[in-house]
């Protein structure tokens, strides 16, 4: 089958966006459902058909998303109020909007790679937590639990005063 | 400054103070207003202190800015019937009036937003519910808060715009809040006015003193 010549492919804008926590990334299956349904509550079946969003890549806590152009402010918005990834709570924080994947790729190799470092257990007010800890001061504690596993943000400063 | 009018970090929320500066000032914020007794600095990130008054009586209301109104803590208000607020946002010393989405539709009228644009007293826009909700609730929230803007833009008194966040994944950045504010009509330039809000209300012009 011959290609659609260019002038006749739709415009497309590539959206950049990070997953908080870090390394709370959902499986990118599962998260293209969670925009999908995000985009489709907040502007409806008609909106999210025409911003026809496809989830390029999500890996190392980035996530890149296609869209038609003209529909970026829309997605942005969607990703904006995703709070939470199963039962598991996030963040999706839309850095930057681009005309090319290459350009897009460019900026995320530039970007830093969260790369955490577990530094053994802590016990706080009667529960016990797995600490992991990042560059630029960050602690994460996630409760050692079965169930609704509590998190906690802290610094590196908080953790040597506790 | 760049500010968030709301956040609740450890212990009402799961984020030390630190933490929400961390993150806030890398969300593009110059300043966060938490509800803890004195200002200070984190990662170059300015705490303004703030007290917030959740009382169903006026008298109590009054009672207590008389006993909590300082230079430099900002008095927020939350929402209650009409009367309370229009008695509220003419109290000396309260800077915001907010939950107004708690409310009913009609307890913030063309009155209280006359009264609010004289008295130089914000009106939070609390993008929590915004967020978290959705389906019949966030379409009421939508509702209230595009009336709001109706009244914003007719009398003109002061918007803050706060994201009310218990933890640093609540945050959203400078950036995402235009964007949201979108939703019920606030225009882009408005937002990032409104974002800016907080510094005037802590600055706001009093009587005229006599220095010497």
């Amino acid at each position: 089958m011959k290609p659609r010549p260019p002038t006749l492919r739709g415009k497309k804008r590539y959206i950049l966006a990070r997953i908080d926590p870090i390394g709370a990334g959902p499986e990118p299956r599962e998260f293209y459902y969670i925009i999908l349904d995000s985009l489709t509550r907040l502007f409806g079946d008609t909106v999210a058909a025409e911003v026809n969003m496809v989830l390029i890549s999500c890996e190392s806590g980035y996530a890149v998303i296609r869209c038609t152009r003209g529909f970026e402010r829309q997605v942005r918005i969607a990703l904006s109020v995703i709070t939470n990834a199963g039962e598991q709570p996030i963040a999706v924080r839309s850095l930057t909007t681009s005309g090319t994947l290459l350009a897009l790729k460019s900026r995320l190799a530039r970007l830093p790679r969260h790369q955490g470092e577990d530094f053994g257990e802590l016990s706080l007010s009667g529960s016990t937590y797995s600490a992991r800890r990042y560059q630029g001061q960050k602690v994460d504690l996630v409760e050692k639990g079965i169930k609704s596993q509590e998190l906690l943000f802290l610094t590196q400063d908080d953790l040597e005063e506790l | 400054m760049v500010t968030d009018t709301c956040v609740h970090p450890y212990p009402e929320g799961n984020t030390t103070l630190r933490r929400m500066a961390l993150e806030a000032g890398e969300l593009g914020f110059d300043s966060i207003v938490a509800p803890v007794p004195r200002e200070s600095w984190h990662s170059c990130v300015r705490i303004i202190p703030s007290v917030i008054i959740d009382e169903p009586d006026v008298r109590k209301v009054s009672g207590r800015i008389r006993n909590l109104s300082k230079e430099g803590v900002l008095l927020m208000v939350n929402a209650r019937e009409n009367g309370f607020n229009r008695v509220v946002v003419n109290l000396k010393g309260v800077h915001i009036l907010r939950h107004l989405h708690k409310t009913q539709k009609n307890s913030f009228d063309h009155i209280a937003a006359r009264n609010a644009a004289d008295r130089r007293v914000a009106i939070d826009i609390d993008l929590y519910p915004l967020i978290h909700s959705s389906g019949p609730t966030r379409q009421k929230i939508l509702q209230r808060y595009r009336d709001i803007i109706t009244l914003w833009s007719r009398y003109g008194f002061p918007l803050s715009l706060s994201s009310n966040a218990y933890s640093v994944l609540d945050l959203r950045s400078a950036e995402e809040i235009p964007l949201l504010c979108s939703l019920f009509g606030l225009e882009e330039t408005d937002a990032r006015e409104a974002l800016g809000t907080v510094e005037n209300l802590l600055t706001r012009a009093g009587p005229v003193r006599v220095l010497s």
